[in-house]
């Protein structure tokens, strides 16, 4: 148990018990402005949830510590936490209860799994409050809200990225362009999304023929038949598209265990999960060296002694995408309304679209500029390449963010 | 780059002999495991018709324990990064055996057996609930207590393997195997031939009548459910070098666990150890003929053929009394 | 299972709710609270919906999901795919419910108890992982900017409650309905014994086919309605394990088998979930999901029945029962007898009956001949096939061999139910009253086949009651009668139809001597009534004084026939009661 850990339970002891005695804790400050973080912080996603709420915290420490919103003479920034728990219902219900505790938000972010940023955004599009978010499922951009903003690229924008960076990788390695893929990947709506404009011809444009094809219903049991696919299939290349950290776990031990690891066949994975701690830890670092994934958002270029100012305050060994964005969203909303000159949910709605960071505290937390279009979606966004050396997931694509020069695990 | 020699990829056959005997492969190695805690709901439920909601946090608690023994308890050093959690998966079950006790004392037998006889319905309404209740306590206590991350126990075991010709046998699931199949037999050979197993077995018939016969049934029931949990803990101890675990992944078994045990029939060991197993083996091979997202409603095709086709399961018994 | 409050209450109490939750959502300041008053009020319905099957007929499921599930993707994918309005789909979605209650139905009724309980767990798991490789991982469901109420999309959360009250109100009223009619007395008795039930003229599989598929239909209504109210399907959150068991949990929790135990159900554990979520998930995680669960624990724990029967019990224990005025004698002998008269003839006749299990044969070569009118017995030691020529005869079991007809015609084949709805009545071994039911509750259930409405059935009843001696106890609760009370009710219950033929399984056994002699004084008025006996014993001395003629069976061969003072002389039949040192010994006394 880290130390946060028991810190939390202490102090969650006392805070409960007073919470249960006293019907709200906290009366608000007199001057401040709050903002809403909805994520999941217990069932099976607690640890993301937790996460972006350090670091969310620390972008607190941050801004107030700095002064706090100077456009409104110093007010204090202040987080309103609920727990999406573990049910879009739960999640909804979060949702609507801040809104209703809290009548003057003027923004929000979360939920992190995409089902259910969707039933919290149902709730903040009516109440015209804008949000946040770092899930992509193709459903979150695509219901024509105007006040949904999707700092993670689209799943085609981040398809068509991944792949022809991937096969030029896999050829600057090899020597030989990839001409037949393998697609690994669990069937959770980001996964999905993130395939099909693949399977719709996007393959077939790059030169790719599918070999191997497989979806599976997390979480997986036993990643044996998957890898027996691989090894009868013997695809150039290999898509491993598994959104939770057990099942990433299964198929990268299968594959070293049926000795198609460390290079043997060139692999990329897609998402967040291929860079956490937890997979370092079960799986070890050995195994993980050189293993490439692109992904949304990692730490780049010009973070470094964020990372180090995060890993004091967290205790965490390595700064993650739910980290940055736990940070990130909280600086955007801070800019937004120090642009906005208001906490007036409407007025900073407006300064989010009209947005474009391409400098600050909240632009270093992403890659490109900080810019939305009319349906909320993040435009012209590099897909980013990690890999891990010597047990930390580094940055290494595109070079201007990298934090580390790629390399080819030898086989 | 090469790859292990396999057969090459035939567009007209879907699978080849190899897949085909990896896949079986595969499934009795998972199967080792399911039959194992198979064999800990089926014990539960044959002595006491207890459905017992929680059975797969107790796998869960198995997990921890066998992670806590081995790491922080320095089980993998001392045995050996491989040898190590095999002892711990072991020194699990009578840790969640004491705990099944403590439980069944002050809470499951005031709603089941002998306590119950009283209530409308022998309490299989409270039952249902107690163990709803309790299997909340355990999901979320387990959250407040291990944490939110993902762990699980790292041994060289779960990425090495024997080679059977061209098949793989993963050798941390091997050796789980023969352990749980080991148990099993050891758990089979306790009820057949002890006197407390003989006394579980009587109570577990005809409680009334056991009790005239001077069978303690509120004891026998506690033994039944504290083994039931134990057994299936030491399964998911196994299972820890596996595979990774949070709090919540029992509930990702129980469906396995009661389709297994009916699967083999209602009150028969030998059934749920062979209904585990059936399943592992249903859910791995079906992936050569099915869309891999398919596998767990391959699961209760199965479950529901047999139980319309023999509801008394594979080894079970029929009895209805007018 | 309610008698004390009259419909007329019941329905008072139920308008009194909807009252109360209009009242309670026009006072409600907060969205939030609307949204948790809306979801409580969907869940009550689910529980309900399941109540209907479940705590009625006593098979349990644990797979309820399916259907709320199918109601809301109905809704749901109507809405995306082909803009249809809620207000066409959820209706849609009972229909749908409802068929998929009749698909289920047709395999899982032929598993009984835990076997269909966890078979029902199967249907929503598996619907779940189709609908996830369907493609259909998040259905978001399109905001209408341009016609919000044709598509049920309101800005005010009240309306959503006053749609959900609807809902329960249908389902209270459903349920209500179904509690006082042939109906729910039908589930009832399946419930406390299915084969019992089946024999009492009870067409279990209908009414159990029946109430699945109105389960069914108002669990996808909900489902349909949740879909409305949440805006977002995923198939775990509409299929998942969660949804089955909160059906269960809140119809458990508030008591099972009521009409308000769901509500109760769902008007505290939802909202104390919800308030523990609010209150403690940000501050603890994992904190709200223990006390929950132990606050389930410690109340059942107490209410292992659930809260609304504890109430009741306690409430109850403070009135004293009730005495129903006993019926004027006038009265019972001018009602008209609701069957025709029979004819001349023997009434029940079996030729060469045999069955065997496995290598065993049960029944060999009986031959029997029941005359109209005539108190015959059957005996036999233990193990002689007694219960299983009744069973046999009763439609449980088919003979391999030989043919029996009643009044003329065979009912070889026949289901028990049609045995009963020819006039053949039965009392089991094991008599198992309804115990929170009254006497005539009990026995009215057994009326129904006979019946042509309920009044009528319940006419009978009244009637059976006299004739065994029972009425002044019509009104008390079953769970606190005497043996001997039991019994009576038992047999008044085989009566109740008004049979031509009565099959009485060990109606004596167990009995004091005081006992004993209320009984037979019972059963040869239910001869002198007219109705056919035949009885099975095991025990001699009580036998002889009531039977006109005695066969006696020994490993399921007829050994002995006659009247009883040359049965009990028959060697064969002392050898097998006493052994053959006895049988010895009273020949050569006889000599």
């Amino acid at each position: 148990m880290s130390k946060l850990t028991r810190r939390t339970v202490t102090r969650g002891l006392a805070l409960s018990a007073g919470a249960l005695a006293f019907p709200t804790i906290g009366r608000a400050q007199a001057k401040s402005v709050k903002i809403a973080m909805i994520v999941p912080l217990s069932g099976p996603w607690a640890r993301q949830g937790q996460l972006e709420r350090a670091a969310a915290e620390m972008a607190l420490e941050d801004i107030n510590g700095q002064g706090g919103i100077k456009a409104l003479g110093g007010a204090k920034l202040e987080l309103v936490v609920a727990d999406a728990g573990d049910s879009t219902e739960k999640a909804k219900n979060a949702a609507q209860r801040l809104l209703s505790d809290q009548p003057d938000l003027a923004g929000g972010f979360g939920a992190w799994l995409s089902s259910f940023t969707l039933a919290v955004t149902e709730v903040t599009e009516r109440a015209q409050l804008p949000w946040l978010t770092l899930s992509y499922s193709d459903a979150i951009t695509n219901r024509g809200f105007k006040f949904v903003f999707q700092t993670s690229p689209t799943a085609d924008h981040q398809a068509a990225e991944t792949l022809p960076t991937a096969l030029k990788l896999a050829e600057a390695a090899t020597g030989k362009r990839p001409k037949t893929i393998g697609i690994i990947q669990d069937n959770t709506a980001s996964p999905v999304s993130f395939a099909k404009p693949l399977r719709d011809g996007g393959l077939t444009k790059l030169g790719l023929t599918t070999v191997v094809d497989q979806i599976f219903t997390p979480p997986l049991s036993d990643a044996t038949p998957l890898i027996e696919k691989v090894r009868s299939g013997k695809p150039d290349f290999l898509l491993l598209l598994t959104s939770a950290m057990p099942d990433c776990k299964l198929v990268l031990e299968k594959l070293d265990e049926f000795k198609l690891s460390h290079g043997k066949v060139p692999l990329v994975g897609n998402g967040a999960p291929f860079g956490s701690p937890e997979l370092l830890k079960t799986i070890g670092p050995e195994l993980l060296e050189g293993l490439l994934f692109s992904v949304a958002n990692w730490p780049m270029k010009g973070q470094e002694e964020f990372i180090e100012r995060y890993k004091k305050h967290t205790g965490e060994p390595f700064l993650t995408q739910d980290g940055l964005c736990g940070y990130g969203h909280t600086q955007i909303l801070k800019a937004a309304i120090e642009s906005a000159g208001t906490a007036d949910k409407l007025k900073v709605a407006a300064a989010i679209r009209t947005m474009n960071l391409t400098s600050g505290p909240a632009a270093q937390c992403f890659p490109g500029p900080i810019k939305f279009d009319d349906k909320g979606r993040r435009v012209d966004v590099p897909m980013i390449f990690a890999q891990w050396q010597k047990s930390v997931p580094l940055t290494v694509y595109p070079t201007e963010l990298a934090l580390a020069k790629p390399f080819w695990p030898s086989v | 780059m090469t790859f292990a020699a396999s057969r090459p990829y035939r567009r007209f056959m879907p699978f080849s002999l190899v897949d085909f005997l990896q896949a079986l492969a595969a499934g009795i190695l998972v199967g080792g495991a399911y039959a194992l805690m198979c064999v800990g709901l089926g014990i539960i439920f044959g002595a006491m018709r207890v459905i017992n909601f929680a059975q797969g946090d107790f796998l869960m608690l198995g997990m921890y324990a066998a992670f806590y023994l081995a790491t922080g308890a320095g089980l993998s050093v001392f045995f050996g990064a491989s040898a190590g959690p095999i002892v711990a998966a072991f020194l699990a079950g009578p840790i969640v055996f004491a705990l099944g006790w403590l439980l069944h004392r002050f809470i499951v037998a005031r709603v089941t057996g002998a306590g119950a006889a009283q209530i409308e319905g022998a309490g299989a309404y409270g039952q249902i609930l107690v163990t709803l209740g309790i299997s909340l306590v355990l999901q979320n206590g387990g959250l407040i207590v291990f944490g939110s991350a993902p762990t699980g126990i790292r041994t060289p075991l779960s990425r090495s393997s024997w080679e059977l010709g061209e098949v793989l046998l993963n050798q941390g699931r091997c050796v789980s195997f023969v352990v749980a199949v080991g148990l099993a037999g050891a758990v089979y050979l306790f009820l057949g031939h002890t006197r407390q197993g003989k006394g579980l077995r009587a109570a577990a018939d005809n409680s009334q009548a056991a009790l005239y016969m001077g069978i303690d049934v509120d004891k026998a029931h506690r033994l039944a459910w504290s083994l039931g949990v134990g057994i299936t803990a030491v399964a998911g101890g196994l299972l820890a070098g596996s595979q990774s675990f949070q709090p919540y992944t029992g509930f990702d078994f129980v469906i396995v666990m009661y389709t297994g045990v009916v699967l083999g029939g209602l009150g028969s060991i030998l059934g749920a150890f062979w209904g585990g197993l059936v399943i592992g083996i249903v859910q791995q091979m079906s992936t050569l003929v099915l869309p891999y997202q398919l596998q767990n409603t391959a699961i209760f095709v199965v479950f529901l053929l047999i139980i319309f086709l023999r509801p008394q399961g594979m080894f079970g018994r029929l009895s209805e009394r007018t | 299972m309610t008698l004390q409050p009259t419909v007329k209450r019941q329905l008072w109490v139920i308008l009194g709710l909807a009252v109360a939750v209009l009242a309670l959502a026009a006072l409600l300041r907060s969205d939030y609270f609307e949204l948790v008053l809306t979801q409580v009020l969907l869940w009550a319905v689910l529980s309900l919906a399941w109540n209907i099957l479940c705590g009625y007929s006593g098979y349990f499921s644990f797979g309820h999901a399916v259907f709320w599930g199918l109601g809301a993707y109905t809704v749901a994918l109507g809405m995306l795919n082909w803009n249809l309005t809620p207000w066409l789909t959820i209706p849609l979605g009972a229909i749908v419910g409802g068929l998929a209650g009749a698909l289920i139905g047709f395999p899982s009724f032929r598993l009984r108890g835990h076997y269909f309980a966890l078979a029902m767990l199967a249907y929503p798991l598996a619907t779940l992982y189709v609908f996830q490789w369907l493609g259909y991982q998040e259905i978001p469901l399109p905001m209408k900017r341009e016609a919000p109420y044709l598509y049920m999309q309101f800005s005010d959360p009240r309306a959503y409650v006053a749609l959900a009250l609807g809902l329960l109100v249908i389902s209270l009223l459903i349920s209500l309905k179904i509690e006082n009619s042939r109906f729910g007395m039908s589930l009832f008795a399946i419930k406390q014994n299915e084969p019992a039930a089946e024999a009492a003229g009870i067409d279990t599989w209908r009414w159990k086919m029946l109430a699945l598929m109105l389960s069914g239909a108002l669990a996808a209504m909900a489902g349909g309605l949740y879909a409305v109210v949440l805006l977002v399907v995923t198939p775990e959150a509409v299929f998942g394990m969660l949804v089955s068991a909160q059906a269960l949990i809140l119809a458990l929790f508030g008591g099972v088998g009521s009409l308000w135990g769901p509500v109760i159900g769902a008007a505290v554990l939802v909202p104390l979930a919800e308030g523990l979520n609010a209150k403690l998930g940000n501050v603890l995680p994992g904190i709200q999901g223990v006390v929950y669960g132990i606050a389930i624990i410690v109340i059942i724990l107490r209410a292992p029945e659930g809260v609304y029967w504890r109430l009741r019990d306690k409430w109850s224990r403070r009135q004293p029962q009730p005495l129903a005025p006993p019926l004027p004698v006038s009265a019972v002998a001018s009602l008209p007898r609701e069957r025709p008269e029979p004819a001349e003839g023997d009434l029940l006749v079996l030729r060469d009956v045999g069955i065997s299990f496995g290598g065993l044969r049960a029944l060999d070569a009986i031959d029997l001949a029941v005359p109209r009118g005539g108190l015959y017995g059957i005996i036999g030691p233990n193990g002689a096939g007694k219960t299983t020529l009744f069973n046999v005869v009763n439609g449980f079991l088919a003979p391999e061999r030989g043919a029996i007809s009643f009044a003329g015609e065979s009912i070889v084949g026949l289901r028990p139910s049609q045995v009963c709805r020819r006039g053949v009545g039965r009392t089991f071994q094991v008599v198992r009253a309804f115990p929170r039911m009254t006497v005539l509750e009990n026995v009215t259930v057994g009326a129904f086949v006979g019946a042509a409405d309920d009044a009528a059935a319940r006419r009978m009843a009244a009637v059976a009651l006299d004739r065994v001696g029972l009425s002044p106890r019509a009104n008390a609760v079953a769970g606190g009668l005497t043996t001997r009370e039991l019994r009576l009710m038992e047999l008044a219950r085989a009566l109740a139809p008004q049979p031509q033929l009565i099959l009485l399984d060990e109606t004596l056994a167990g009995l004091g001597h005081d006992d004993l002699d209320g009984i037979l004084g019972a059963i040869r008025q239910v001869r002198t009534d007219g109705v056919t006996v035949v009885i099975i014993e095991h025990t001699m001395q009580a036998m002889v004084q009531l039977v006109d003629h005695f066969t006696v069976l020994d490993h399921g061969r007829l050994i002995a026939s006659g009247t009883p003072e040359t049965v009990v002389r028959h060697p064969d039949v002392i050898e097998a009661y006493l052994g053959k040192k006895w049988a010895q010994q009273v020949t050569e006394v006889a000599k």
